[in-house]
Order: structure tokens, then sequence, then C-alpha cells
């Protein structure tokens, strides 16, 4: 298979983000302001004009304040006739007059709601789209859907095949960038298209009993190293993003083309299949402009973009397809279990450096090359963790699928004077000496044999006081085994006799924001053949240790998840690590001294925890 | 002086730009400058610009198509 797929959606947004606060500046506000809902509709026009122009059909995700709109259904019903175009209902662009008389708020975020109000909102815009259409439709979505929402739709709206369900790490930095006023808090999800479970919209489901009934896309294409570390909204399939980003210069930006031709490159890592989607909402069009750029460079951007993708399928490359028909395709190609990959390369920075992503219904990882292989992020899927959002929950605003590593939020290899943050990765020691595979940068390369996704790592060289040696590292992550193995092998030393001992490690904690939780509560355990030791965390800097393991791990119940690394091989020392107030971490390790051309291959295995 | 508006284009402050931090900024027209209500920044439209260029120091590709992505 050979398939580069295209979601282009467009919204009426009669009241868009943004543009009230950008072009209301000295007024007072008035969401029902004349000019405002021209304008808006205005750019939706183009925007559907540019689209039609270069031969694509869309998707029209029309917002409830649109349906109040003559001349948006019209323009609706005429496309759909005319283009193929989808008639979808977005969940965003709740704010109009009607909305606010009967639900008395400014909140415009559909999971942010009561339990009560999303029912009653879901209610109000599917009937209302009923009434104006006819028909009830097949695609929605918001920059979140949390598992509860979703559930109650497919209940009630069970025709509804496909959804907008998140933005790929959206978190606590894009709150941040946006000077801690933009509450989208909800990392932690695939970045490419997905089955969601019933439990969290996160976590792929496994099977067909855990599946909610709709195929999950992403509100845009993201960058999967730029926006690991930076402002996730100056790096995706948006060109005014990437304008946001200053990404461009002159009115050139190749960096939309790489980024599109870095998704298309996904193929050989998933079957052949590769997805991308633009989403822009109304108001990054605005004649105002968008902060520096003007608005003869936002419309431009759009053009060239729209005109790139056209330039694609004109030569076979890339087929453009509404949400539904894409759900449809989806279902009929991929299955529960089969893993998302990218092996992804910095486009921007001109760093060379490399991540490889792993999804599946179990486990997100990244693994990070230029760290020799560390894992960087682990997000333990297994737990199906319910986590209810919105107002009445526990969660008002953060909607993000809790880590175990997340090295940007919780340190990794490098910490401040003390302490030490969420890595796992491996150290090497010889006579007093240690090295830690962070230090080795290097590159990896991607194969697959049967159900195995294989990384393999260009060999690193480590370099002691009196002992040169080459590794090589090995991932391989079986479908459906919720587990990676990991491999370290010598392949060459200078002085064959010698022995080193090799510490696979893992430091985690839990959490999804940058800032610690409480880790009471939390067991730790080592068991060997012999013995077990446990401890339950309370900050005291406890180590314990067992020979001939079998298994360490954590048992973290805040977030229902239980994590091992289980020994390939007998003879293996065990390890825990309890952390203390300034380092609220745990380690846990598997140790042996190896000789030239042996392998220590370890486990690390998810489950929920109960 | 009357109060602070927006200017010619909604300049963002290029001091919090380059910390990843996204801050509008007003126009006192008074003095002709931009500055930031959140840092200490102030500057004229020609500073504005320059630092925006500087701010892409970071982006080493900017200007690079790239056809390999192994």
């Amino acid at each position: 298979m050979s398939k580069f797929i295209l979601n282009i959606i467009h919204r009426p947004e009669m009241v868009p983000e943004y543009a009230e606060k950008v072009t209301g500046q000295g007024k007072k506000e008035d969401i029902g302001r004349k000019s405002l809902l021209t304008e808006s509709l205005d750019i939706f026009k183009l925007q559907q004009e540019i689209a039609h122009e270069n031969g694509f059909k869309t998707t029209i995700q029309m917002t409830y304040a649109s349906l109040f709109n003559e001349e948006a259904v019209q323009l609706a019903k005429e496309h759909h006739e005319k283009y193929g175009d989808e008639i979808g209902l977005t969940l965003l662009g709740l704010p109009c007059k009607e909305f606010r008389e009967k639900y008395k708020t400014k909140d415009f975020c559909i999971w942010m709601f009561s339990m009560e109000d999303k029912k009653s909102i879901v209610n109000d815009v599917f009937e209302k789209f009923h009434e104006v259409f006819g028909f009830y439709p097949t695609s929605t979505g918001s920059y979140y859907m949390d598992a509860d929402l979703t559930n109650y739709i497919k209940e009630k709206y069970p025709m509804v095949k496909c959804a907008v369900a998140t933005c790929w790490e959206e978190g606590p930095k894009a709150y941040r960038t946006c000077n801690n006023s933009w509450y989208t808090l909800f990392d932690g999800g695939p970045w490419n298209p997905w089955i969601p479970s019933k439990a969290n919209t996160h976590a792929p489901a496994a099977n067909a009993e855990e599946d909610s009934g709709i195929v999950a896309i992403p509100h845009l294409s993201r960058d999967l190293l730029a926006c690991f570390d930076g402002n996730g909204s100056n790096f995706g399939t948006h060109p005014q993003n990437v304008l946001r980003g200053m990404i461009y210069k002159d009115g050139e930006y190749p960096y939309l083309f790489n980024l599109i031709d870095q998704y298309k490159s996904l193929q050989k890592y998933n079957n052949g299949y590769a997805y991308n989607m633009m989403f822009v909402g109304p108001g990054w069009m605005n004649k105002m402009g968008r902060w520096e750029a003007p608005y003869e460079l936002l419309v431009k951007s759009y053009r060239d973009g729209m005109a790139y993708y056209a330039e694609l399928r004109d030569k076979g490359e890339i087929e453009d397809m509404t949400m539904t028909e894409f759900a449809d395709w989806y279902r009929v190609n991929k299955s529960y279990t089969e893993p998302e990959c990218a092996l992804w390369k910095d486009i921007l920075y001109g760093s060379e450096k490399q991540l490889f992503w792993y999804v599946d219904p179990y486990l997100r990882t990244c693994v990070d090359m230029n760290q020799g292989g560390a894992l960087i992020d682990l997000r333990p899927y297994v737990a199906k963790l319910e986590w209810p959002v919105g107002i009445g929950t526990k969660h008002v605003q953060d909607a993000s699928y809790p880590f175990l590593i997340q090295s940007m939020y919780r340190a990794g290899y490098f910490t401040h004077y003390a302490g030490e943050g969420t890595i796992k990765s491996l150290k090497v020691s010889y006579e007093g000496e240690e090295v830690d595979l962070c230090l080795c940068r290097t590159k990896g390369k991607y194969s697959k044999k049967g159900k195995d996704t294989i990384l393999t790592l260009d060999p690193v060289e480590i370099e002691f006081s009196d002992l040169k040696l080459k590794l090589v590292t090995t991932f391989t992550f079986t479908e459906g085994s919720s587990e990676i193995k990991v491999s370290r092998k010598i392949i060459e030393m200078s002085n064959p006799d010698a022995k080193v001992h090799l510490n696979e490690y893992m430091t985690a904690c839990y959490g999804t924001t940058e800032y610690p939780e409480d880790m009471c509560g939390i067991t730790l355990r080592c068991a060997g053949k012999e013995e077990t030791k446990e401890l339950s965390y309370n900050y005291k800097c406890r180590e314990e240790s067992v020979s001939n393991a079998t298994k360490v791990e954590a048992v973290v119940p805040q977030i229902n998840t239980r994590v091992s690394l289980i020994p390939g091989s007998t003879g293996m020392e065990g390890y825990l690590r309890e952390g203390y107030a300034f380092s609220p971490m745990f380690t846990l390790g598997l140790t042996k001294t190896i000789s030239n051309s042996e392998e220590l291959i370890t486990c690390l295995k998810l489950e929920k925890a109960d | 002086m009357s109060q602070a508006g927006k200017g010619r284009l909604n300049y963002r402050c290029p001091s919090c730009f380059m910390r990843d931090l996204d801050i509008d900024m007003f126009y006192d027209k008074d003095t002709e400058e931009y500055y930031c209500l959140r840092c200490q920044f102030t500057g004229k439209e020609d500073e504005v610009l320059k630092l925006n260029e500087m701010a892409r120091f970071r982006y080493k590709n900017l200007l690079k198509r790239i056809t390999d992505f192994e």
C-alpha cells in the first residue's frame, strides 16, 4: 500500500477565537458585531474557494453559531452539491448570542463544561443541525473530545464516525506560550489518527470492546520534534502557525512543505500509510493580520499550502478525503493493535537530531537517538485511565494523559545541582568510571519483522581511561505485548578480556505537568529467586537490591499503572531507589557484568495495576 | 499622556518571543514606541523588526528545502 491521505477542514466560525480580541481592540465586547460576522463568513468563503480552485473537497464543520446564519447554511448546501464537500458539525465555535443567552456563560471549550451541560449542548447543536439540514452529521470534533463526551455522542447519535479529538502536545507548553491564559491542556495523545478507547480518548482501543466507535483525527499534523520542546502552535500543517513561529523569510516558508513531506515519508514505517490534515480557523486569516503577519501574507500562505497539496495530488502522491470517507477507509485498512510509528528527523534547527515515536493501545513512547536511545516520554495507555474532565470533576481543565517519563517537564539526564530526572537509559561502568548512554549521540534505523517493530541504533563508542568499546542498542516492540524489549550488545572492545558493568535503569514519576505530584502511595518492589524486597514511597531516599532478580517494579496507584523491568537472562541484580523531596522520582534498575560480544536483554512492561 | 493602543501591525514582544512567549505589545503614540506589559522591552518599529530577524537564529534550516528524511 502507498497511501498519503489528506483531510481539509473548514469551519464557518461566526465569532472566531482571537478575532474579537484582536479586531475589537478598543471596543466594548460585542460578539454580535455585524462587521465581525461578515468578515468571519468572508474568510470561510475564501478558504473554501482556495480549496475548490485546487480541486479539493473539504469537510465543512458547521459551528453552532453558523447554524443560525442563513448564508452559511446555504453555502454549505451548495458546496456539498457542487464539490462533494461533507457537511459535519464541530463543537468549536459555540459562542453566539443564542448560546450565551441559553447557557449564560462565556465558556466555549466543550470538554470543560459539566457533564450535564455537555449533554445539553450536544443535544442542542445536533438537533439544530438536523433542523437545518434534515440529517445528522457523521463527523464532529473539537480541540479535545473527552471520553465521556464521545460516549454520549455515540449513544445519542450513533451515525457519528469521525471526530477531531485532540491536538498533539497542546498542553502546558501552549498554555505558557499564551501568557498562561490558553487552557488547552491535553498532552499525551497520538499524533496521527487512531480509534480512541471508551475509557480515555488519548489511549487507543485494543479491541472491539474498548472501541469508542469513532475514528479520531488530530487537530493538524504537528512537527514531532519541534512541538515536543516548543510552542506546538508554531509547528504544524497550518500555514499561519508557521508564520506565528516566524519560520519564514521574504514570504517563503519551505518548512511548511518540508513538514508535509516528512509526514508523507512516514509511509515507510506504517505499512505504506501516511496522513495529513489542515484545519485553519477563520481567526487566522482576518483582515487586521495576525500579529506581525499582514493579511496578504496570511492568505498567500494558505494558497501556497493548498497549492502544494494539489501538486502532490497531481503527481498521484496524495489523496483527499472527507472526514467520514477517511473514517471508513481507516476502519477497513487498520487493525486495533497495529502500532503507529515515526522515525522523525529535525527539519528546522539543523541539528540532525532524530526521535522515534511509537504508539499502540498499550503505550506511547519516544526514543531519543541524540541521547543514545534514551526513552524521553512514556505514557501507560494500558491502564486505560478513566480521567473525567470538565466542571464538577477533579480535572476541570487538565485532560492530558499522565506520563511516567517526560524528560522536558521532569528533567531527563541533566538536572541542576541535585536529584534526578525522568529518563530510561543505560550506564556503563569500568574500574570506577561510568558513562551514561545519554551522552552518546547516534542514529536509528527502523525495520519490521512479523509482529515486531525494531529500532536498531548505530553503534556508540564509549571511552574509558584504558578501555574503548562499541555498543549496539536494539529496541523491539512486539504488537499487542505492552512491552519494550531492549538489547545492549558489546560488539567491540579494545581489551577483549575486559568486563564491564551495565546498569539498565529507568527513573520515573507520574504527572501531567512540570510540577511534582505526591509520590506517597507508590509501591516499589524488587523480586529475586531467593527473596523479595518492597517499600512504600515516603521520600526517605532508601535503596534495596536483590541478586538473581526476576523483576523490579513500581505500582503507581494514582495512574493505575504497574511498570516493571524484567531480566532477559539469569544472573542480574535488581535494585530500586526511592527519591526524596528535592528529587521526587523512583528508579528501577537491572545490572550485570558482561564481556565482549555479550548482550544484556531486559524488558520494560506496562500493566494496568488493578 | 493618553492610553496606549495597537500599532500598524500587532507586534509581539521580541524578547518574550525568544523565550517562547507570545505577548502582544502596545503602542505608545507619544514616544512612538512599542512596549511589553510583561517584560521590560520597549522599542521602535525598526528595532522590533530587527529583533524579529534575530529571533530566527535558531532556525538554521529556515530556507532549506529538505528531501531526505532518513
